[in-house]
């Protein structure tokens, strides 16, 4: 690997993160605000997709269960129990990360496509139920839940857009710090090995029904983060919290990201959301543009984004020839020395 | 004496069709043992229901005294059971010093994965004669090192018995002759007994005290080196 390449991703990162935080001051239009806004949250959640389904190859594709049941907490313990928002916040990340851990003892016996199964049916069967659910009954046929979703007791009233824009995209660095973080420790190491071949990570040691529910529970957790933040930034947990399509949205973005990158399913999401939003398209323009994109990174890109930049740049560093320094054997002796 | 590995009656049936047949065989602590037979005589299914790939449908295993049979093929490794595979599936993403990391870690289960883990990690590298190609995603490996790899794997929970299923087939004299001194050095010098599958009698011979012969499923027969 050559040995500008990290220093060149690390530094096309900071000119996007200081392009980021200088783009309020250019007095943006509110809704192209908005949408970056609610872009960083995808991001963080669509990294969060990365940890299970990326770095520890568990195509799960129920992953907006453990974002909404954490949309939902925060608005069921803060409007019906009457908790105070932090504490509503920390157990709504925390029930999100109960539901991963649950999700993961399911799955952990389970490979492929059945673990893709599985969550699918999962997640649509807590869409059901949140559809379908009134949780809050009042006078006059007043609902809470169905389509129309539970508002978020917020203790704050007209917040400043900027300060929801900043305080986004400061949880988007910080939860993607966390998962690269938790991608790059010995646990990541083990899940990577868990992803490329599981028989040999099992002849290897590794307990992989323990490793793959430890992907889920970490993967949920920071999407129960996220969240909690959709949650506070829309100001109401709704069914789409829980949909497939949020669940599928986050597959496709972490393939054209490049699965098992964490920046590059970030970075991903976040541009696309940005561009179908912010273009304003009519819906049949935006599907057909998503599609498109998506047909042609898996046929061109099969790596993603960050999984081709990567291979070429380690085609470059094998180009520019080994830097490794060379242990030859002494002339006789086996290669195994002693054991 | 106790037998490190004893095996009792091992069964195992796939789709009715019987491949394992009552098979009884002990291995001591530091004896290398040889398994040798026709194709589909059941040596690769042994290789699985001794290393805990597959559970049998009848029969026993003990190791080192302490029943087996229903553990995983983690835990053995863990308890000092390393197999290699005949087919090697390897990580494609992970270079050569990170898949030797993953068993130091996750195997030994006392060894931290960090930077503490390097020196040991270096040696097998060394040992296997992979220094070169350390730094090398697993995908890119040529047959003979990917075996190599295998047996970098196998060592770092310093096994106190080795099963090989077919580790020799397809590799180049060279690659042989490195990997059976590293399989003698480890059994001579560490302790550890294996168990060598393979279709070479002379290589067999040369390598095992002992020599098994299986045939339909049973062991037919067996001889001393």
């Amino acid at each position: 690997m050559l040995r500008w390449v990290p220093a060149a991703r690390g530094g096309w990162l900071a000119a996007g993160i200081g392009l980021l935080l200088l783009f309020p001051l250019s007095s943006p239009d509110a809704y192209f605000l908005d949408v970056l806004t609610t872009g960083f949250l995808l991001a963080a959640f669509t990294a969060s997709w990365d940890v299970v389904g990326g770095i520890a190859g568990q195509v799960t594709l129920g992953h907006a269960l453990p974002f909404g049941a954490a949309t939902y907490a925060l608005a069921l313990l803060g409007r019906i129990a009457g908790m105070p928002f932090p504490v509503a916040a920390v157990l709504a990340v925390l029930i999100a990360t109960a539901a991963g851990a649950g999700i993961g003892w399911l799955a952990a016996p389970l490979s492929g496509p059945f673990v893709a199964l599985l969550t699918l049916a999962l997640g649509e069967a807590a869409h059901e139920v949140a559809v379908g659910h009134a949780f809050l009954t009042g006078p006059g046929g007043y609902a809470w839940g169905g389509e129309g979703g539970i508002p978020v007791a917020l203790p704050w009233r007209d917040a400043p857009p900027f300060a929801a824009y900043y305080a986004s995209l400061a949880f988007l660095c910080l939860s993607t710090w966390g998962m690269l973080a938790f991608s790059r420790s010995g646990g990541g190491l083990i899940l990577r090995a868990v992803a490329g071949s599981p028989v040999t990570a099992q002849a290897s040691g590794v307990p992989i029904g323990r490793y793959k529910r430890l992907a889920f529970t970490v993967g949920s957790a920071f999407a129960g983060a996220a969240g909690v933040g959709f949650a506070s930034h829309v100001g109401r947990a709704t069914a789409g919290d829980l949909s497939l399509e949020l669940s599928f949205q986050a597959a496709t973005f972490a393939a054209v990201g490049g699965r098992g990158t964490v920046i590059g399913p970030a970075v991903a999401a976040l541009a696309l959301h940005a561009l179908f939003q912010g273009l304003s398209l009519p819906p049949a323009a935006r599907v057909l543009l998503y599609a498109a994109t998506l047909m042609v990174t898996l046929r061109f890109f099969p790596g993603g984004v960050a999984g081709t930049a990567r291979e070429i740049a380690a085609r470059l560093g094998r180009r520019e020839g080994p830097r490794i320094p060379r242990r030859r054997r002494e002339p006789g002796t086996p290669p195994g020395g002693s054991a | 004496m106790t037998a490190l590995l004893a095996a009792n009656g091992i069964a195992k049936s796939f789709d009715g069709t019987r491949v394992l047949d009552g098979v009884t065989l002990s291995i001591a602590a530091g004896e290398p043992v040889g398994l040798f037979g026709p194709n589909g005589s059941g040596k690769t299914t042994l290789a699985n229901v001794l290393s805990g790939l597959l559970f049998p449908d009848a029969g026993t295993i003990a190791f080192e005294g302490r029943d087996v049979t229903w553990l995983p093929l983690d835990a053995r490794y863990r308890l000092g059971i390393a197999r290699t595979f005949q087919i090697p599936h390897p990580y494609p993403s992970l270079t050569v010093q990170e898949a030797v990391r993953v068993a130091l870690s996750a195997g030994a289960g006392k060894r931290p994965a960090g930077e503490g883990a390097g020196e040991e990690i270096e040696e097998l590298i060394s040992r296997t004669g992979l220094f070169d190609q350390r730094f090398v995603p697993c995908a890119r490996l040529s047959q003979g090192c990917l075996r190599r790899l295998e047996f970098a794997r196998a060592l770092a929970c310093r096994p106190k018995l080795l099963i090989l299923d077919e580790v020799f087939s397809s590799l180049s004299t060279v690659d042989e002759g490195d990997l059976v001194a590293l399989l003698r050095a480890a059994n001579r010098e560490g302790g550890t007994a294996f168990l060598l599958i393979s279709h070479n009698r002379m290589l067999l011979k040369g390598t095992c005290s002992r020599v098994l012969y299986l045939e339909e499923g049973r062991v037919a027969r067996e001889r001393t080196v």
